[in-house]
């Protein structure tokens, strides 16, 4: 029998500082995911958490997650490794974003802060296949400017797909979009008949889809939400990652927003 | 039919312990029987920084040197409403892959269940059954090669007496409740509706329920665990601990940076009504309560759990 418990040792290739308070971890391991499948990462002595893969699926030489510092015991020991550390490593876990469904259609993903790295690992799919999609569209707000994470990949992204930046408070610096403002919407061309939306991360997120997923009519059934849940076991069993009568670990992470957005918790 | 004569139990339970390990279930205990294959803490894997070199004492190892089966152990005198607890405990632990530390215990057991309850005897889960035919004789069952082995023994004697209806008694816990589990649905459908129909019910058992976590750990269903790591004081050794949770704990549903999903006792007594009448009903067709009783027992706030759930149906009912 498997014990699908154990986790194995992998060795942190790179590890590059994205913003004051977030890190990217490279980890020498080939991961077979699709784009918002999680794995659960951890150090001995101080447990493990759930993470995005970050990185493309089509690399096979490494798998990258995205961690942001909360204090919290893990996030705090990832801190604290060296380049060639090693770290436990369980998974990919949970369902993914329906790719096939998604082909053929306009995408508009819409993120906020650390919710980048499913979405990341999402743009990678799409600018492989980038015939396979009609106008794709990523609307990422972040806190201030400093903390809009992989500014090189943004750059690369942009030649590809359509980029919209936003920030929470006005910033000297920041000549863009101001929170996720309605007139964003005008920036859009999407046929809502078939386009789909994706969306990660809580709070901003509620304000990206009444300002502009609803206004822009894609309608509930094409709207796919991935959810942070507290992860545990990985296998649908500890009970810790329900919402209503769903496990974000193995129904989801990725669900229809109609499939959750009436759940009681 | 093969029987065996009640006065005989206590010399079976002593033939049998002299084979292998035995634990006498007839022995109250405040935990329930699920404790012998899910274990209340458990150190799965332990880790050697030095060498790098991942082992269990669980019983799995990763390269199979360490190896330690569970001892073979008998499990006897499980009662009716257990015996059912355990056939949905497996169907649970084998959903939707196989807990590991769960079925290597399984599998290292030998359940004999004593049904003197009044009800339909289970035809699986368990390997002998003595099912209660009249005051002084049970009558066997067998359900697996475990369980024929043991009836060799010639404390087993065969009879063609005729069974006397009525012999077995009526349990009277949770009596109600037990009739409702029969309408599984109907408790799903109730307590659903409850959190928004019904939002005083649960702020009343918000406020009286201490968040102590008792009910789940004596629920023979109850599976919530968590899985936390530790260190040797030199540092040299670290190591994963399999524990009981519970839903009613504080934190349980908090996420790294402090969001907790279920923040007050009031959502997480929900939950754990929730868990057992909508979540489990939506995977498994049914209730995970047996009506065994153990949880109201125990209360430290004695909430009538029963009573509180057949205010949720009657309120239902009305609407």
């Amino acid at each position: 029998m498997d014990n699908i418990y154990q986790p194995e040792q992998v060795r942190v290739l790179d590890i590059k500082q994205l913003s004051p308070t977030v890190k990217l971890f490279r980890l020498k391991k080939s991961v077979n995911f699709i784009p918002a499948q999680f794995v659960l990462v951890g150090v001995w002595g101080y447990g493990e958490a759930p993470f995005g893969c970050a990185s493309s699926p089509y690399e096979k030489s490494h798998v990258d997650i995205v961690v942001r510092n909360t204090g919290g015991v893990v996030t705090t020991a990832l801190h604290n490794l060296k380049k060639g550390d090693e770290v436990t490593f369980r998974g990919p876990f949970g369902n993914g974003f329906p790719l096939d469904f998604f082909e053929g259609r306009d995408l508009v993903m819409a993120t906020g802060g650390c919710g980048i790295p499913p979405i990341a690992a999402l743009i990678e799919y799409v600018i492989e296949n980038r015939d396979k999609f009609g106008n794709v569209y990523l609307l990422y707000g972040a806190k201030n400017p400093e903390e809009i994470l992989m500014k090189d990949k943004i750059k690369e992204w942009e030649e590809k797909i359509s980029i919209i930046l936003t920030i929470d408070q006005p910033h000297p610096k920041w000549k863009g979009h101001v929170g996720f403002v309605t007139d964003i919407v005008s920036e859009i061309d999407i046929d809502p008949k078939q386009a789909v939306a994706t969306m990660c991360g809580p709070g901003p997120m509620v304000d990206a889809l009444e300002k502009i997923l609803k206004p822009l009519g894609i309608s509930d059934r094409r709207i796919f939400v991935s959810m942070e849940r507290k992860m545990q076991c990985g296998v649908g069993r500890c009970q810790h990652c329900t919402t209503g009568d769903k496990y974000v670990c193995t129904d989801g992470p990725v669900f229809n927003i109609d499939e959750v957005d009436k759940n009681w918790d | 039919m093969l029987i065996i004569k009640k006065e005989n139990l206590d010399n079976l339970k002593d033939e049998l312990a002299k084979e292998s390990k035995l634990v006498d279930l007839q022995q109250r205990d405040v935990l329930p029987f699920k404790k012998y294959f899910f274990l209340v803490e458990e150190e799965i894997f332990s880790f050697n920084k030095e060498d790098n070199k991942l082992s269990s004492k669980g019983g799995s190892a990763f390269d199979g040197k360490d190896q330690k089966e569970p001892e073979p152990f008998i499990l006897f005198g499980l009662p009716l409403r257990a015996t059912e607890a355990l056939v949905q405990l497996d169907e649970i632990m084998k959903t939707p892959v196989p807990d590991f530390y769960y079925f290597q215990r399984r599998k290292a057991s030998t359940v004999i269940s004593i049904i003197e309850e009044d009800g339909p005897v289970p035809h699986l889960g368990v390997d002998l059954i003595l099912e209660k035919i009249n005051d002084k004789e049970y009558k066997v069952h067998i359900l697996t090669e475990k369980g024929k082995n043991i009836s060799k023994s010639k404390l087993f004697v065969k009879s063609d007496k005729k069974e006397i209806a009525g012999s077995a008694k009526k349990n009277k816990t949770m009596s109600e409740l037990r009739k409702l589990l029969l309408d599984p649905e109907l408790l799903k459908d109730a307590v659903e509706w409850s959190w928004k129909g019904f939002p005083e019910i649960w702020d009343d058992l918000g406020k009286r329920c201490i968040g102590c976590g008792i009910c789940t750990y004596v629920c023979p269903l109850c599976h919530c665990f968590s899985i936390e790591d530790g260190c040797s004081l030199n540092g040299k050794t670290c190591s994963k601990t399999r524990k009981w949770s519970a839903c009613t704990l504080p934190e349980f549903a908090t996420v790294t940076g402090g969001h907790d999903f279920h923040p007050s006792i009031k959502e997480r007594y929900y939950n754990w009504f929730y868990h057992k009448f909508v979540r489990a009903y939506k995977e498994y067709g049914k209730a995970q309560c047996v009506a065994c009783g153990n949880c109201q027992r125990q209360c430290p706030a004695r909430i009538n759990i029963e009573e509180e759930l057949l205010k949720i149906i009657e309120k239902y009912q009305e609407k």
